[in-house]
């Protein structure tokens, strides 16, 4: 089973953070519930990496940061040739590394169906 | 506080060394101690001993990296430690020198910065310094740091209008110094017309991480650079008198890259030069030399903004017009920079420290920055989460 993704909100202010954190940047607050990260996103920027580290069989991979409509900002793999700064993506999650005995998940971005 | 100075400097040459970490780091520390006429032997004169080694333990496979030092080269009973601050390791390991004599725990510390990096492969090495990032939301994707940079350049590009020429220039600036410098990695100037302006440019200079492209990103490298730190009340000891270190500032950010507020501000750099500004009562246009982290040629420009030497978005400006030259108002990477001296990464903020001590001695050759008096170094780990500025001033 494929996990989701998630931002944690600060119960104490409401502040948003991804990955999860100790204690909240805004507030000091140490308590966070789960949020969902998923649906649609904007592209702010990416990347074509040709020189990929250790452990990727592939000639090049798509990286970028997205933004969803909360607010909270991620980077992931692209899974589209087709990128633009401002493009709107969909936030899926699989497979973004294989590892010995077990499979790192994480964002893969794929372009949204037009609206 | 007592005043802090530089007595003496070593630097191997960067390339690919011949010999094993610690005798590498020997060689460095040696010609450094030799600089400062410090005595060898039983009646030696080092209080203290500082490593900076980022991937020692990954890499080579060896711990305590400045207990050996002290070992081979007979310093016993010196203190030691080796400390890790990723590619910011050696300025990280002069701030604590400097902290260690200031604060009157000793007088004389020895620091090595050093990395023994071509015992790997290309795409090892890139995953072994990938192992800075956030383990889970970045390292895990197989993002790098070349990838950050592609993306921050990019950022960059659409905000302020640099172009892939800009970034050109920035390389073969720094390749020109770096034929001044005999211990630079890379002793070639590439044309600029071949790699951004002829039609095979795409194959002699091919993208990395778009928008950059091999002349943009710097080598891999082995390599040593050492400083002898003394307390300035003892400089007549000394063979030669010391330069001063007036200040020094150190400032974190956000480890995850895709946080950052404004993705395009590196803010630990402002912050780091703001300190090192302070504490030695200085400003931006103080400065006549800087030595700035070009592990990317996007960065040298960014640095150079975020340090106050240009205003933010006018960096590029300032190298189209040649000002960042030996010979231009404010020349950058007189060494060559990461981008051709190399980047064995705990030795660069070392090396950085070195090449500014030659500058305000006036030993610099070829490369040499007239009646240079201060100095700013700054050196950057993670993807700017980790900054250390350093500032000597040439005593009168
Ligand atoms: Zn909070």
């Amino acid at each position: 089973m494929e996990p989701g993704m998630y931002a944690y909100r600060c119960t104490a202010c409401g502040k948003l953070f991804h990955p999860a954190r100790a204690v909240c940047r805004e507030c000091g607050g140490r308590e966070f519930e789960a949020v969902p990260l998923e649906g649609e996103g904007t592209l702010l920027t990416y990347t074509r990496v040709y020189a990929l580290p250790e452990g990727y069989m592939k000639p090049w991979l798509g990286f970028g940061i997205v933004e969803f409509p909360n607010g909270v900002r991620v980077s992931g793999q692209m899974n589209t040739e087709d990128l633009a700064v401002g493009m709107k993506v969909r936030a899926t999650v699989g497979t973004v590394k294989e590892g010995v005995g077990r499979d790192y998940y994480g964002f893969i971005f794929e372009k949204a169906a037009q609206a | 506080m007592r005043k802090v100075g530089i007595a003496g400097v070593g630097h191997t040459k960067f390339g690919r060394s011949e010999v094993s970490l610690v005798d590498m780091l020997a060689l460095a520390a040696l010609e450094a101690l030799d600089d400062a006429g410090i005595r060898t032997g039983r009646r030696h004169g080092v209080d203290q001993v500082f490593v900076a080694s980022m991937g020692a333990g990954i890499l080579n496979r060896q711990s305590s990296v400045a207990s050996a030092l002290v070992d081979t080269l007979n310093l016993q009973p010196a203190m030691a430690e080796t400390v890790e601050n990723g590619p910011a390791s050696g300025a990280s390991a002069v701030k604590l020198g400097y902290m260690a004599i200031a604060s009157g725990m000793c007088d004389v510390a020895l620091v090595v910065g050093g990395e023994l990096m071509r015992v790997v492969t290309g795409w090892e090495a890139t995953d072994f310094v990938a192992t800075m990032l956030h383990p889970d939301a970045e390292y895990a994707y197989g993002l790098t740091l070349p990838a950050f940079a592609g993306m921050f350049t990019r950022l960059y590009m659409d905000k302020y209008g640099v172009t892939e020429k800009d970034l050109a220039m920035v390389a073969v600036k720094n390749h020109e110094h770096a034929m001044h410098n005999p211990v630079a990695h890379i002793q070639l100037v590439p044309s600029f017309h071949a790699i951004i302006e002829d039609e095979d440019a795409p194959v002699i200079n091919p993208y990395v991480a778009e928008p950059l492209r091999v002349y943009d990103v710097c080598p891999v490298s082995d390599g040593a650079a050492a400083v002898v730190l003394c307390a300035m009340d003892l400089a007549d000891r000394f063979r030669k008198k010391p330069v001063r270190i007036a200040g020094i500032g150190q400032a974190t950010d956000t480890h995850v890259v895709a946080e950052r507020e404004v993705p395009t501000d590196l803010l630990a750099v402002r912050l780091a030069a703001q300190r090192a500004y302070a504490m030695a009562g200085l400003k931006p246009e103080d400065i006549d030399v800087a030595e700035l982290h070009d592990a990317f040629t996007i960065l040298e420009i960014a640095i150079s903004e975020e340090a106050g030497l240009f205003p933010k978005g006018e960096g590029h400006l300032a190298v189209r017009r040649g000002e960042t030259r030996v010979g231009g108002r404010i020349p950058i990477n007189t060494s060559g920079g990461l981008k051709a001296k190399g980047h064995p990464l705990g030795a660069t903020g070392v090396s950085q420290i070195v090449e500014l001590v030659r500058q305000l001695r006036g030993e610099a050759g070829g490369r040499q920055v007239e009646g240079a008096r201060h100095g700013l170094a700054v050196n950057f780990g993670g993807f700017g989460n980790n900054v250390v500025a350093t500032i000597l001033s040439k005593e009168e």
